[in-house]
């Protein structure tokens, strides 16, 4: 290595050299300029040996003019070894591979090359900060080895530097960061934004403009706010009052435990309608006889079953959840195709371990659109038991805020009510996406 | 079973060989009657596998080649008759329907690779249910057949996430674990484009030729039939049973030359006829898929 000069840095000049390799085609302005500055400039005259065989692989070089005949030594087991490299290959990819990688080829400059130079590591670190383009690059980089420089047997090493660059493989993070930049880069959040831009302005003008006849005693946009965000709020509710706390706290907990009571319930009960016929018949018709009564009918029932209010407030949140996890588990048992059954028999499981192996995953998307479904009713539900009994809670601030006539209050009421449902039902989801990856990353792949 | 022997094994037909997973299906009947109105599915069927045979069944959609294999599967009772494997009766008139077991394994027509469990974990789960294997040593014998069948580097993926060729295999492998006598194999490429088709044949065979375990295949596709086949039965339409049996003489090891050779267009041009035949009656008949 001794005819080398070191120029200095042109980076706009590299970065273009950079993109028009075939491997990092896909990369954006960016990264390029991340790995150009990772990148040094060097000539080499005719002769030049850049390394051999066995030599630590430490950098990646890529052709800015001139000449390399790269020849792949024996264990590379490549069709052709020899390559002729002109302007825009890339060679020493041997950088690129697992575990302290050693070159598998000998490279000479035939003639006065001009060459660019990039630390392997440094690279590597490149990618990783944006994993899903730097995916794309290194399987690019795996096509060009094995189709330009006929090496069959480096795809096991190669797929290892694929996955190696999902950092902490529980990939579902990654998935969740990756769909957000997507939704972020997508028109559909400033839509979200106009639409709700649209929707409060049509509120302002309705009522505080217009002032249209439908809407004369309804709050309006700046009171409410005013009031939500008021240290001394005019009827005692705000951001800024521990009361306002407490009323969230009392809905959420009472949630909470109806909507575990009813998964805990719901499931076993779910599974069971769908795993046995005898049980379904003598249990479902009932079943579906009590489902469609309204959650407001049960009141009176409650009240006097449950002597302490607050337990009927729980049973009558709980109930319509537990029938919505219910059947939608019942479902997903049912949806669960035979053929895997079957193939679980074949494959010698007994029936409880079909049972866990097959119906109980097969089940889970159902089971988890059924949670859905139940958080979401358990809400609706503790709403309504709430204006009838209870001391706290915001369906308790809704009704008591109505009869005295605090009328931003209720809208302070309804809109925490939105925010903090839908919340709870993200949550739900998140829980479902993180225990069914093999679904998240199908729907994945789909989306691609 | 050690672990280090695994590699040596997979490379070696298996001794075993030829003395296991022949199969008698003896005057086989089957009707159903689910309107009340008896529907002859399978007549007086009888037909003769041998062990470690290729055993191709040919006969339009719907003609009742499935009933035969969930028969011997276990999954369905027969009415009468009785099928044998290596001698032993699977069922009979007095013992309607066989035992589901790993010695008989079932590839499906639409995959039955479970979607919730990697690749590896779809692969090890027959011997682990078993309790025939640790765990590790269900992982290390699983990823040896994996990389065996050129499956190496999709272990960690779901099935959702390999293409449909691929799943094939791996569920072909996954049954293969088990070391089964008999693969019962319904159409397992029917939704598999031609050039897919043609990939997996020979991979089929491939694994074939390592493990010379009794095939049963059933297919609507007469050129996947000879190719793949020492035996070609080709049923009537419902009721199903042999039309004519074919032995089809071309030397194994076979590769896709065969396809163009004279000898296959001869036993095409013999056989064609008779599928026709039956295709029609189908069609006639209005027979739905299935």
């Amino acid at each position: 290595m001794s005819a080398v000069t070191v120029e200095d840095h042109a980076e706009d000049e590299v970065v273009e050299i950079l993109r028009q390799t075939m491997p990092l085609q896909v990369a954006g302005a960016d990264l390029l300029r991340r790995i150009a500055a990772a990148g040094r400039r060097v000539t080499c005259e005719a002769r030049t040996v850049l390394y051999e065989v066995d030599d630590i692989a430490d950098d990646l070089y890529i052709i800015v003019s001139g000449e390399v005949r790269h020849t792949l030594g024996p264990g590379a087991l490549a069709k052709e070894p020899t390559k002729v490299l002109k302007k825009g290959d890339v060679f020493g990819w041997a950088a690129l591979l697992d575990k302290s990688p050693r070159r598998l080829a000998r490279a000479v400059c035939t003639q006065r090359s001009e060459l660019v130079r990039i630390g392997g590591e440094a690279l590597l670190r490149a990618l990783a900060a944006e994993p899903d383009v730097g995916d794309v690059v290194m399987s690019r980089f795996a096509t060009m080895i094995s189709s330009e420089f006929t090496v069959p047997d480096l795809t096991g090493q190669l797929r290892r530097i694929h996955r190696k660059l999902h950092a902490g493989d529980p990939q579902s993070m990654n998935l969740t960061l990756y769909r957000m930049s997507l939704w972020l880069k997508s028109p559909r959040p400033y839509l979200m934004l106009i639409g709700f831009v649209l929707f409060l302005g049509f509120w302002y003008l309705s009522v505080e403009v217009w002032k249209l006849p439908r809407f004369r005693e309804m709050p309006g946009i700046t009171t409410v706010i005013k009031e939500w965000l008021a240290r001394e709020p005019t009827y005692g509710l705000s951001l800024y009052t521990d009361e306002y706390y407490k009323h969230i706290w009392v809905s959420v907990w009472r949630v909470t435990q109806a909507f575990f009571l009813a998964t805990l319930l719901g499931v076993p009960v779910g599974l069971f309608l769908g795993w046995s016929r005898k049980f379904k018949e003598y249990v479902f018709p009932i079943f579906e006889t009590l489902r469609p009564i309204p959650i407001l009918a049960w009141v009176p029932l409650a009240i006097v079953m449950f002597v302490a209010t607050e337990s009927a407030v729980i049973f009558l949140t709980f109930l319509a959840s537990f029938f919505a996890t219910a059947l939608n588990t019942m479902l997903g048992v049912e949806s669960i195709d035979e053929s895997y059954v079957r193939a679980a028999n074949c494959l010698g499981a007994s029936k409880s371990q079909v049972f866990r192996h097959v119906i109980l995953p097969g089940a889970l998307p159902f089971i988890f659109t059924g949670l859905q479904i139940s958080i979401g009713v358990s809400w609706f539900s503790l709403v309504a038991a709430e204006m009838v009994s209870g001391q706290y809670g915001l369906g308790y601030v809704i009704n008591t805020s109505y009869t005295m006539v605090r009328y931003p209050t209720i809208v302070i009421g309804m809109i925490t009510l939105g925010a903090v449902g839908y919340a709870t039902s993200a949550l739900v989801r998140v829980a479902g996406d993180y225990m069914m990856q093999w679904r998240t990353r199908e729907l994945a792949l789909g989306a691609q | 079973m050690a672990v280090g022997t695994l590699a040596a094994r997979a490379a070696a037909p298996s001794s075993a060989g030829k003395t296991r997973g022949a199969i008698v299906i003896d005057d086989v009947v089957k009707i159903y009657d689910p309107e009340g109105a008896a529907v002859m599915a399978v007549d007086h069927c009888s037909l003769n596998i041998e062990a470690g045979e290729i055993c191709m069944i040919v006969g339009p959609s719907g003609c009742g080649k499935t009933t035969l294999l969930n028969a011997i599967a276990g999954f369905h009772e027969i009415t009468s008759g009785r099928i044998l494997l290596d001698g032993e009766v699977l069922c009979s008139t007095e013992k309607p329907k066989a035992e589901p077991s790993s010695d008989r394994i079932v590839v499906f027509q639409n995959g039955a690779l479970f979607p919730w469990k990697t690749n590896l974990d779809n692969v090890a789960f027959g011997p682990l249910m078993q309790g025939k294997l640790t765990k590790a040593e269900a992982a290390d014998k699983a990823r040896a057949m994996m990389a065996d069948a050129g499956l190496a580097g999709v272990e960690h993926n779901y099935p959702g996430e390999v293409s449909s060729g691929m799943r094939r295999r791996v569920e072909i492998v996954r049954a293969l674990m088990n070391e089964p006598k008999v693969l019962l194999l319904d159409e397992p490429y029917r939704a598999l484009d031609s050039l897919t088709k043609s990939v997996m044949h020979e991979a089929l065979l491939e694994i074939y030729y390592r493990n010379k375990v009794t095939i049963f295949f059933i297919t609507h596709d007469l050129e996947e039939a000879i190719f793949l086949g020492h035996k070609v039965a080709i049923m009537t339409t419902r009721p199903c049973k042999p039309k004519k049996v074919l032995e089809v003489d071309i030397p194994h090891p076979r590769d896709y030359s065969v396809l163009t050779s004279k000898r296959f267009r001869e036993l095409m041009e013999e056989t064609n006829e008779a599928v026709h035949e039956e295709a029609l009656k189908a069609f006639a008949a209005g027979e739905k898929e299935g």
